[in-house]
């Protein structure tokens, strides 16, 4: 809990170092600092909670040692994050300070949502998180394409907003309450038109902030158009938490329908998995290949919202980490190279080795191959809904569609390791220093660690 | 101290990473003595583990030592444990202890290549997944280890892969060990599918309600085999380990004789109950075994090339190993992997040293008389033939003479099989010292300038020969035979709780007198003195210029079999890849591939324009979207 | 109390009045405009297509560029002129809230004046540069 109240009021320092610290390298320090502290915080509230779930705030919020672990798995990416792109943030404008900020107030939404407890909060929580993303889409103000992903985003989130309070709207309704725990027991008899429109309206808000198919379009405009800076932290550490949300509202509420709202999910899971991993095929550009990948990637983690199982919880905490840290490599390389297209990383393997390897790791972990963490965690997911009794065509098909992934995440390899070209695939002045080698090298170690050692994240 | 046993396979990992990491930074000195220390302190702890598990109870000196949960999903897991016991402390010391001597060897052997920190961390790496591989409480983690071996053979073998048919070599190796590797995995996958674990413990103790020699087992004992057959070089799949000499001479000693290639006979070992109830795998393995010691002991009396040799030589000495499974003699199976290990390591290092004092030339017909110029070199290598050629006391002695009185007493064809095998001692000690001779003795006939620069090799490579050759000459002692009245067979002993069940169900047919089993030791020792002396009469004299005629050709070229394979599977592969590339490939498969490219590219490029960047038709997608959900909810639900 | 009572004991009956009031309103005005436009008389000028400015002549078209700085003193005044609202109840509850009420609204003004102190230091006031 104590890491909701440290996020925030982090937030409100770093603002606050905008107006009274000069140097840009001040601030970055300081926001690395105030990730540390972050990080800190999240490893005393693990060791604080016991199993039992602990309210707080009249039954506003709970956790327990689940919610305090994601939180800290959350809180360490955002360290790696703060660590890998604080000089790229930087230079994203003028407001460097409060582009670490909304980062840290963002946060504070991220982790309202991994232990919220009524649906108030759920709603707060989403807005919270969403606001300085809006912000942050657009903070490259002379850039047309990062004003036209911030005002989409807005929008469209605006638009997906609405639902949202539709979907609390009629489940209260139906229920006649806000707590998600209570509203469990509607699941004996047949369950009330309003309740099931509810559930409807509460899927396609919250899959639209996860960029689930059909309500994925915004995703690639959003990502692309972004500073490539705060796309990592969009892609990776906001979708987790948005998965966290969604699956700890279906658990604890409306796991008792799971009969009737199965089909959405799994024709949402089907839809999201085909045109991320299709679209993807045909895109020039890296990033919003990412961006198409990043949709594919949600579709594995829906599988954990049908499951709702031992292993898919589990699997949550593999799978997102494993999908954080990857992706937080890879746009850690993408972002200094020069020329975004796949013809970009041409030659990368030679000029930085250690570049090139990290992104090859990750990109391996996104692929699904063995001895990164990314295996596990989709063997993890796919375990758990088949434990479930998801029909197997629909595994089948997730596995179809894996392989499909692996052509163009292996593009990017291939023009790293196989092709050559004669000027350096890095920006000119983008700075790979050793801490950031360092850094990088860690994080690729991680997701190795994950391939191997798959257990660590639910033992600790 | 078992508790400690992840500090065995951690040392070389570690030094894996600073070798492989510092290999542009550090010094030659430190990237040649980190490696080797790391393995040193493996073998140190090794020791007091071995020590510890000697001073237990036989009956519960097995542990298994859970390192953490691999991974656990429904009812099925893994461990990433590790299992000590009498076999894995065995294999052990000798994988550090040899590996150690191997490694400071190379330190001397290697000090003029560019690749030398590469050739350490590749050999770190090689010594981590060896002991993964022995360590392993279960087949996953004895997969993942066996793989890695595989792995960092390949690289090895290819190491200078500047020479293409190097590369070729180490992609010889590499395809030979997939296709065992693939019946390993096969037999993994049935095991896990019948039994729900790969545990050892678990696999053996459930083996009991498995009806013997059904199909089930039959299969999975099979497989195993198949596994073997690629990792430990024996008939069909043995062709790539005499190619695998491509790499520098320590790899061979250390993977190529000493450790990797017994990884077939350690699983099989290890999982000794399953095939003591599969009495047909075990026919096929005598015979597979015996084949290969045959033919590849004929094959080693022609060749030319000193390491090439040593290769067959070792080819023929695994066939005698899974000889000695086939009769269910596991005990001097084991025996004969170690005191191989010590002389044809040995062996190999001594031919190292030599190719070294010959500036790399690898042909023994220009070599000769090196005896008075490399003294060291040449004792040690005397004593490396003597010993594998089975005189008493040294090591092979012992060992040799344990198989061959396990085939006497095998069965009622049991006296061919060893007649067969004394042949293949014969031949043995026939084209040891056919090498010896050529290489040691007579007139140098190399160039003006070899012989000028002919030279001892530094102390760095020859100690740990000199340390190789105690050991081959003593190595026999920890398993004297009953018959000398020493005591007990010290080896059989150990390995009594591992193998007793499979010694229970053993009978042998017709047990030997202690009259007959000296009688058969005196027949081994005079057949190996005929063929010292046979090949001394030919070899005195050589002439390095009389080309081989007929057979002595045909054994020359190695029986051929490297043509027949390329005739008999590649040429045809290729032959009817060409016609399915024309007619099938290109028009059905093809088609139907590139089809689905093709349709992928093009749904994708449909799929492309939903994304048409116009907020309105975004929301309109949306909206439609959830109209459709709410039909599929509330109507086709 | 009451509002309570009428939401727990009410019957769709109940709600009939209202129903009928609401017809009526959109009947009379419905029926108004159309009898103005039906009974009136009609005179179109020009002038009478003119933007409505109290009397004065128009002066050019409204949609131009504004200065930032009018939203940006627009948007902060909502923003404070709301968060004051808070203090109504809390004067209300004054009393009864006592010395733990006093120092959670201390807290909600320091944090309220920190947000205060940025604008200013961020000029975001300053109307000349």
């Amino acid at each position: 809990m104590n890491i909701i109240i440290a996020s925030a009021l982090l937030g409100v320092v770093l603002m606050l170092s905008g107006v009274f610290l000069n140097h840009a390298k001040g601030k970055r320090t300081l926001a690395i600092f105030a990730s540390i502290i972050l990080m800190v915080v999240a490893v005393v509230d693990v060791m604080q909670n016991t199993n039992n779930t602990i309210l707080h705030f009249n039954g506003l919020m709970a956790t327990n040692s689940f919610t305090a672990k994601l939180n800290a798995v959350i809180a360490f990416c955002s360290m790696l994050y703060i660590f890998l792109f604080s000089n790229e943030i930087s230079k994203v404008g003028l407001n460097d300070a409060e582009y670490f900020a909304l980062i840290f107030f963002a946060l504070t939404g991220v982790f309202i949502l991994t232990s919220y407890q009524n649906m108030f909060m759920l709603f707060l929580g989403i807005e919270i998180l969403s606001i300085p993303q809006y912000i942050l889409a657009g903070s490259d103000k002379r850039n047309v394409k990062s004003n036209e992903a911030s005002l989409k985003y807005f929008l469209m989130g605006a638009f997906s907003t609405g639902f949202l309070l539709m979907g609390i709207t009629l489940i209260y309704g139906a229920t006649g309450t806000f707590d998600v725990s209570k509203m469990a027991l509607m699941g004996s008899g047949e369950p009330s038109t309003i309740a099931l429109l509810g559930i409807l309206f509460l899927i396609v808000a919250l899959g639209f902030k996860a960029s689930a198919a059909p309500f994925h379009v915004w995703t690639p405009d959003v990502y692309d158009g972004s500073p490539t800076a705060f796309t990592p932290f969009m892609a990776s550490i906001a979708k987790v938490a948005i998965f966290a949300a969604f699956i700890h509202l279906f658990h604890a509420s409306f796991a008792g329908l799971a009969g009737r709202w199965h089909i959405i999910i799994i024709a949402i899971i089907v839809l999201t998995l085909l045109i991320g991993n299709v679209t993807a095929v045909y895109q020039q550009s890296v990033k919003r290949m990412l961006a198409y990948s990043s949709i594919a990637q949600a579709g594995f983690l829906l599988f954990a919202v049908y499951s709702l199982n031992e292993i898919s919880q589990k699997g949550i905490l593999l799978y997102g980490a494993s999908y954080m840290l990857a992706t937080m490599s890879i746009f850690a390389v993408l972002i200094k190279m020069k020329d975004y297209t796949f013809d970009g990383f041409n030659g990368l393997a030679k000029k930085q080795p250690v570049l090139a390897f990290a992104a090859a790791i990750a990109l391996f972990s996104l692929a699904g191959i063995p001895l990164t963490g990314g295996f596990f965690g989709k063997y993890y997911m796919l375990n758990g809904a088949m434990q479930n009794g998801m029909p197997i065509w629909v595994l089948i098909f997730a596995v179809l569609m894996a392989a499909i992934s692996v052509y163009y995440y292996f593009k990017v390899i291939q023009a790293m390791y196989f092709k050559t070209s004669i000027q350096d695939a890095t920006e000119p002045d983008a700075v790979i220093d050793v801490p950031f080698k360092v850094m990088l090298i860690i994080n690729t170690a991680l997701l190795i660690l994950l391939g191997i050692y798959p257990t660590i994240v639910t033992i600790f | 101290m078992s508790q400690y046993i992840y500090l065995v396979p951690l040392f070389p990992l570690i030094g894996f990473l600073i070798a492989g990491l510092g290999r542009n930074v550090l010094g030659k000195t430190l990237l040649g003595w980190i490696p080797s220390m790391a393995v040193l302190a493996s073998f140190v702890v090794s020791l007091l583990i071995f020590r510890d598990v000697q001073h237990m109870d036989p009956e519960h000196a097995s542990v298994v030592v859970q390192i953490y949960n691999f991974f656990h999903v429904g009812n099925f897991s893994v461990n990433f444990s590790f299992q000590v016991d009498q076999l894995s402390t065995l294999f052990l010391l000798i994988i550090t202890g040899i590996g150690f001597l191997i490694h400071v060897y190379s330190i001397g052997y290697m000090s003029h290549d560019e690749g030398f920190g590469k050739y350490f961390a590749y050999l770190n790496l090689f010594v981590f997944n060896m002991l993964l591989l022995v360590l392993g409480s279960n087949y996953i983690i004895m997969f993942i280890g066996w793989e890695g071996v595989g792995l960092c053979s390949y690289l090895l073998i290819g190491f200078w892969y500047k020479k293409k048919e190097y590369c070729n070599a180490a992609k010889k190796a590499f395809i030979m060990n997939r296709i065992g590797d693939l019946g390993f995995l096969i037999a993994v996958f049935l095991i896990i599918s019948r039994f729900g674990t790969t545990e050892f413990s678990e696999v053996f103790r459930s083996q009991a309600g498995i009806v013997a020699n059904g199909p089930f087992i039959l299969a999975v004992t099979l497989c195993l085999f198949i596994g073997a057959t690629g990792k430990s070089a024996q008939l069909p799949l043995f062709t790539w380990l005499p190619d695998a000499m491509a790499g520098p001479t320590p790899v061979s000693a250390l993977i190529h004789a000493a450790t990797m290639v017994t990884a077939g006979v350690y699983m099989i070992v290890r999982s000794n109950i399953l095939f003591t109830i599969a009495p047909v795998t075990q026919h096929i393995i005598l015979m597979v075994g015996l084949a290969t010691a045959l033919i590849a002991a004929t094959i080693a009396t022609r060749q030319n090339d000193i390491k090439k040799v040593l290769a067959y030589s070792t080819v023929s000495q695994l066939g005698f190993m899974f000889m000695a499974i086939g009769v269910g003699a596991y005990t001097a199976a084991v025996f004969h992997v170690i005191t191989h290990a010590f002389f044809k390591a040995l062996l190999f290092l001594g031919s190292g040293s030599v190719i070294h004092g010959m500036s790399g030339e690898q042909d023994i017909r220009m070599m000769g008389g090196l005896k008075d110029k490399m003294k060291t070199t040449y004792y040690t290598f005397l004593i490396g033939c003597i010993a594998i050629a089975g005189i008493p006391p040294l090591s092979g002695f012992f060992s040799k003479d344990e198989i061959m009185m396990h085939l006497f007493t095998n069965g009622a064809y049991g006296k061919v099989f060893w007649a067969l095998g004394m042949i293949a001692a014969f031949m043995t000690a026939f084209y040891m010292f056919r090498l010896l001779f050529i290489t040691f003795f007579g007139k140098f006939r190399g160039t003006h300038e070899q012989e000028h620069h002919v030279h001892e090799s530094p102390a760095l490579m020859t100690m740990p020969l000199i340390v190789l050759a105690i050991l081959s000459i003593g190595g026999g002692l920890i398993g004297v035979p009953e018959v000398f009245g020493l005591g007990e067979h010290w080896l059989k002993e150990w390995l009594e709780p591992i193998l007793l069940k499979s010694e229970l169900a053993h009978i042998y047919i017709n047990e030997l007198s202690h009259r007959g089993e000296l009688l058969l030791m005196a027949i081994a020792v005079i057949i190996a003195f005929l063929g010292i002396i046979l090949a001394w009469s030919v070899y005195k004299n050589y002439d390095a210029k009389k080309q081989n005629k007929g057979i002595a050709k045909f054994l020359e070229d190695k029986w051929l079999f490297d043509e027949a394979y390329d005739n008999a599977i590649v040429k045809p592969t290729f032959a009817a890849a060409n016609v399915l590339k024309t007619n099938v490939e290109e028009q059905v498969i093809d088609g139907a591939v590139n089809g689905v490219g093709k349709l992928l590219h093009a749904a994708s490029n449909r799929l492309r324009y939903l994304q048409s960047g116009m907020v309105g038709f975004y929301l309109f997608i949306m909206v439609a979207g959830i109209i459709a959900l709410a039909i599929l909810l509330f109507f086709i639900h | 109390m009451i509002f309570l009572d009428i939401a727990v004991n009410s019957k769709p009956m109940d709600w009939f009045p209202i129903l009928l009031q609401l017809g009526i309103a959109v009947a009379f005005a419905a029926v108004m405009i159309g009898a103005t436009q039906l009974l009136g008389p009609k005179r179109k000028t020009s002038d009478k297509l003119v933007n409505f400015e109290s009397g004065i002549e128009n002066v050019g078209n409204a949609r131009q560029p504004m200065a930032i700085k009018y939203f940006l003193v627009a948007i902060l005044f909502v923003l404070f002129d709301v968060e004051v609202i808070f203090f109504y109840p809390y004067a209300v509850n004054f009393r009864s809230l006592g010395w733990d009420g006093f120092l959670e609204v201390l807290l909600f003004i320091t944090l309220f004046l920190v947000g205060f102190v940025y604008i200013i230091k961020k000029g975001a006031l300053q109307w000349e540069e």
